[in-house]
């Protein structure tokens, strides 16, 4: 293809352009192409942006690149000589190479979409993964947050209910009680934890310094009744899940004592049903069933007596239930 | 694609171009007469851009390749477009390392310059510039701008298309081509033909 080719070549562009129609096609599309042209606003940012001046904008200045730089003249020797490369290429054999991927020309959009989708679909799933575990921990903290705020507020009712019910009111043991109550499962569950890990400590190393022991021992109302009040709260917490509601029971109900009574028996009679079926001693489920009376008492009345029974009952309790943990 | 920045009359033929490139594929050796005239002009003017008077020799080369490789092609007229561009673009770069070893230059001037094109000087109302001028111009830009006013403006690719016949992100060109036809509209603006002595693309890289 060397030199002398493009040297016959240029004379040749030379004479197609004048004489062909190609030259009257340029002249036309150079009519064309400075008819108001919005096409290159889209691409290139718009009319306005290009230049400051008011004599070019983009479409024009396109269309006058292009009219400069494309001539429409087609070399008819050169393109003989593609022609016949394009037949010596067809005749040489089976005109079916494998496409590599610079060959692959389709639309974009064929592909895109599939690719996007996916791209979708896994955004989607990552962000319901992502999203699930944040709710879940949402929840989580906020249950524990809930059981932090709810079993602060039972301290500071305890608290004040205990000179309360000294003076032996029962409206006032009951206003306490729902008070006391309204912790339900996940916090007397937070308690029953404290209460275990409490017997299980017992008393060694320096853990009931923790905050959480300090909780306790403000829930229960002194450090006397800390094992009183976890009797209490173990008993109710084994008799069964269906426990905790009633107290709900009794709490809408805040003046009738009476059905506070009931509701405190059927969940002792529960509690020591629990309890004797969890436990293998006869003896250790009326403990228990007695350690829930007491200790509902307790929460019910409060106060010194509610202490004294509570650690009475606690001395019974402590011993009978460590054993009955402990192989 | 809605990005603009295709020449219309690149996009009138696309369609044209489509089915004689599938009937080439078949076998039909007037379809790719067909073909190659309504590719060539545009191929020929991005060459002229990049590898200035040797372009047609480029171009040739690029023919004997695309009519080779006709087979393993996919794709409509567009893609077409795009792909004979990328086949075009690699044989002028290969032709440039060529010419850097051995260089033969000031030919594009000269060349040029034997051409004043039918709209000559005497249309300074910027209503048409010669062929040499517009060289002139685009062939200062540097390179990255200059290929992507060529491909979109003389070859009719849309944005994707020249980003991939450059291998480059769209973005990139479709800033690249804006900077050109910005610096190219200020110094039409600019009042007139400046003397100052291009530089082909070739000796710009």
């Amino acid at each position: 293809m060397g030199e002398h080719q493009s040297g016959g070549e240029v004379p040749g562009r030379r004479r197609v352009h004048p004489g062909g129609s190609a030259y009257g096609d340029r002249a036309a599309r150079d009519a064309d192409g400075r008819l108001p042209g919005h096409r290159g606003a889209a691409g290139l940012g718009g009319p306005g942006l290009l230049g400051s001046r008011p004599g070019i904008d983009d479409a024009a200045l396109e269309a006058l690149l292009a009219a400069a730089l494309i001539r429409d003249g087609i070399d008819a020797e050169a393109e003989q000589r593609a022609v016949a490369a394009f037949r010596a290429a067809r005749d040489a054999g089976p005109h079916r190479a494998r496409t590599r991927r610079r060959d692959d020309w389709r639309p974009r959009e064929r592909w895109h979409p599939g690719r996007s989708l996916k791209a979708t679909l896994s955004v989607l799933l990552a962000s319901l993964t992502l999203g699930g575990v944040a709710v879940a921990a949402i929840g989580s903290a906020g249950s524990s947050d809930g059981g932090d705020d709810r079993g602060r507020p039972p301290a500071t009712t305890r608290a004040p209910g205990a000179p309360g019910a000294s003076a032996g009111e029962p409206t006032d043991a009951a206003s306490g009680s729902p008070s006391a109550r309204p912790d339900h499962p996940a916090p007397s569950r937070d308690t029953e934890a404290h209460c275990r890990a409490y017997e299980r400590v017992d008393g060694r190393g320096r853990a009931m310094d923790a905050t959480a022991w300090q909780r306790l021992v403000e829930a229960a109302g002194g450090e006397r009744n800390v094992t009183a009040y976890c009797a209490e709260q173990l008993a109710r917490s084994e008799a069964k899940p269906g426990a905790t509601p009633q107290p709900g029971k009794s709490a809408g109900a805040p003046g009738s004592a009476g059905s506070g009574n009931a509701s405190n028996n059927n969940s002792g009679n529960t509690s020591g049903n629990g309890s004797g079926n969890g436990d293998t001693g006869a003896g250790n489920a009326e403990n228990g069933s007695g350690a829930a009376d007491n200790g509902s008492g307790a929460a019910r009345s409060g106060g010194d007596s509610a202490a004294d029974g509570g650690s009475s009952s606690g001395s019974q309790g402590k011993p009978a239930q460590p054993d009955s943990r402990r192989p | 694609m809605g990005q603009g920045g295709e020449s219309r009359r690149a996009q009138a033929h696309d369609g044209e171009l489509g089915a004689a490139v599938a009937r080439a594929q078949n076998g039909d050796e007037a379809a790719f007469a067909v073909a190659y005239r309504i590719v060539q002009p545009g191929l020929l003017g991005y060459l002229r851009g990049l590898v200035g008077e040797d372009a047609e020799d480029v171009a040739s080369d690029a023919w004997l390749e695309i009519a080779r490789d006709l087979g393993r092609f996919k794709g409509d007229g567009a893609g077409f477009r795009g792909w004979t561009a990328t086949i075009a673009r690699h044989r002028a770069l290969d032709h440039l390392r060529r010419r850097r070893v051995r260089p033969k230059s000031s030919t594009l001037e000269q060349d040029v310059l034997d051409l004043p094109g039918p709209q000559s000087t005497h249309d300074q109302a910027l209503e048409a510039i010669s062929t040499e001028y517009a060289l002139r111009l685009v062939s200062g830009l540097p390179q990255d701008q200059a290929e992507a006013v060529l491909l979109r403006v003389v070859v009719g690719l849309d944005g994707p298309a020249a980003a991939r016949v450059l291998g480059k992100r769209p973005g990139a060109v479709r800033t690249a081509a804006y900077r050109g036809l910005k610096r190219l509209a200020a110094q039409l603006g600019a009042e007139g033909v400046t003397d100052e002595a291009p530089r082909t693309l070739g000796e710009s890289k």
